[in-house]
């Protein structure tokens, strides 16, 4: 796939879809279950959206893409549209992100800790869709 | 973590977070906000020794909040699991005022509701209560909830000890009694010589931690050593081992403490290190004496200041009232709770009301020194002791005595 898509439209979840079934077996995601919302802030067309994935034993179950309330998810990720769009760039660490209260995390930090490293492998698959922000 | 009822160490937590769920409701609190330790180790049974807080709904399990870094450990002591113990760090969304007062809200509907906190003061720095900055904060963070003082809900549920936690404090306090017999053994037959307080503390905690103690808890020092003259300290209720090298001739104190699961040993005992002088014989003697005698007069239904006014009459005709500190007592309850006896119902506000009617079940430390700053001499007792009707039990055995060490 050499096309951009849009980021978060239904052809860009269609794609992220397909890479995070393939390239992030149960394994490699240590058989957890969980679920995450990404709650985007003023995003370009002015809306709030949010992104939502769920995992179940490891493997990849649900992933929506909507506007107003996301499904009620272990941990949620609130920021502006164009943060998130910088740490799928790769432009600015997630972590320095939370850290400068660029993102807001709300959900068991001590579980989150333990996830961290699952979600930079989401992140990683996420970011290798070619693009348009 | 004890979860057998018929265990020793049991202690049913669920049933005192109903208990406390019952009070909230007699007192129109929606939910409690607590922050002391004193409060943590009462209600999670772990340890939790960075800023914590813990938050009790009014129906359910409650939720526990500390410093990232040891949630995990904390969750896994605690009887609450990792469900109900968070860790806040400093990030978006995750600092303990934006995350716990976001957790009240929830509980509360629409925002709104009585939240009860810990307000007030102690000579005892880890107390814990909510700092002026913290109230504030949380205060602006929850605009529609009214933040009210509430501590004495737990005070009075903790008060009077029930069987798992005496059970703890007994076995803590035999641990401390191995620590007492390896230090008499280190220091007995000028074993003593070239040896430093700090050593003394040392050999003591060694022996109570083989003995399974978690901890020299006390926030004086951990083990208190004393020798020579600064054993007559005026006042002298603490003493941090020094570097001073024990002397032929001067008095020894040896003030231990342990931990057993959140239970604490705290037993002070007393030596002379020979040879002795007739005067000092004379001290050491006035003092097993009056410890002879407040073990024998505590008991429920006597109040400090009537064991107190006792306690100097006896040492009047004694000759040695110049030498006594007109206290006997110091409050004592799970790890963090080491302040006053009683609830804050005395005329100096969190100070022990002296006219406090001890029950059955209260167990407090009969704490006695007697300090003679002129003659570089004095003595220390601590001893958990738990109230009965007509008697006192002193949980640690080892023998009431001051020894001449040769």
């Amino acid at each position: 796939m050499a096309e951009k898509v849009k980021y978060l439209s239904p052809e860009w979840r269609d794609e992220a879809e397909r890479r995070l079934t393939a390239e992030l077996p149960p394994e490699k995601m240590n058989f957890v279950t969980s679920s995450m919302s990404n709650i985007y802030r003023n995003c370009p067309d002015g809306s709030e959206k949010y992104l939502y994935f769920k995992f179940v034993d490891g493997k990849f179950a649900e992933m929506l893409i909507g506007e107003g309330e996301s499904p009620k998810p272990e941990f949620a990720i609130t920021g502006n549209y164009e943060t998130f769009a910088k740490i799928t760039r790769g432009e600015l660490n997630a972590q320095k992100a939370l850290m400068t209260l660029k993102l807001k995390l709300k959900g068991n930090m001590v579980k989150a800790l333990r996830l961290a490293s699952l979600a930079d492998r989401l992140n990683k698959v996420l970011a290798t869709i070619p693009t348009d922000y | 973590m004890t979860t057998q009822p018929n265990a020793p160490y049991f202690i049913d937590f669920p049933k005192r977070i109903k208990n406390i769920q019952e009070q909230m409701q007699k007192e129109n609190i929606d939910v409690y906000l607590g922050s002391r330790l004193r409060t943590l180790s009462w209600t999670t049974d772990a340890f939790f020794p960075w800023r914590s807080f813990i938050v009790i709904p009014p129906e359910g399990l409650p939720t526990a909040f500390t410093f990232v870094i040891d949630a995990a450990r904390a969750a896994d002591d605690s009887w609450l699991g990792e469900d109900h113990v968070y860790g806040f760090a400093p990030m978006g969304g995750q600092d303990q005022i934006e995350q716990i007062s976001d957790f009240i809200k929830e509980l509360l509907k629409n925002g709104k509701g009585r939240v009860g906190v810990e307000s007030g003061m102690s000579n005892y720095l880890p107390e814990g209560w909510l700092t002026h900055y913290e109230y504030q904060q949380f205060d602006a963070a929850m605009p529609d909830a009214e933040l009210v003082n509430a501590h004495t809900i737990v005070d009075k549920l903790a008060l009077i000890k029930d069987a798992g936690t005496i059970n703890r404090f007994k076995e803590a306090s035999r641990i401390v009694d191995v620590g007492h017999q390896a230090v008499f053994d280190a220091i007995k037959d000028g074993g003593y010589k070239g040896m430093t307080e700090t050593e003394i503390a040392g050999i003591a905690a060694l022996a109570m931690r083989r003995a399974g103690s978690e901890w020299e808890w006390s926030f004086t020092g951990g083990n208190e050593i004393a020798s020579g003259y600064r054993t007559g300290y005026a006042g002298g209720a603490c003493t941090p081992a020094s570097r001073r090298e024990i002397q032929a001739g001067e008095p020894l104190m040896v003030d231990i403490h342990a931990t057993f699961k959140l239970g604490l040993g705290d037993h002070a005992h007393n030596y002379l290190i020979g040879p002795a002088t007739d005067r000092q014989r004379w001290h050491a003697d006035n003092f097993v004496s009056i410890v002879k005698k407040t073990l024998e007069t505590y008991r429920a239904g006597i109040t400090p200041s009537l064991l107190a006014e006792q306690m100097m009459d006896f040492s009047e005709q004694g000759g040695f009232a110049d030498y006594m500190v007109p206290g006997y007592e110091h409050g004592i309850g799970l790890l963090g709770d080491e302040w006053r006896i009683g609830l804050n119902d005395g005329p100096f506000p969190f100070w022990t009301n002296p006219d406090h009617v001890y029950q059955e079940n209260e167990v407090l430390i009969c704490a006695m020194q007697y300090a003679c700053p002129d003659e570089n001499i004095g003595f220390r007792y601590e001893n958990p002791i738990v109230l009965f009707k007509d008697h006192c039990e002193e949980m640690s055995k080892f023998p009431l005595a001051i020894e001449e060490i040769a």
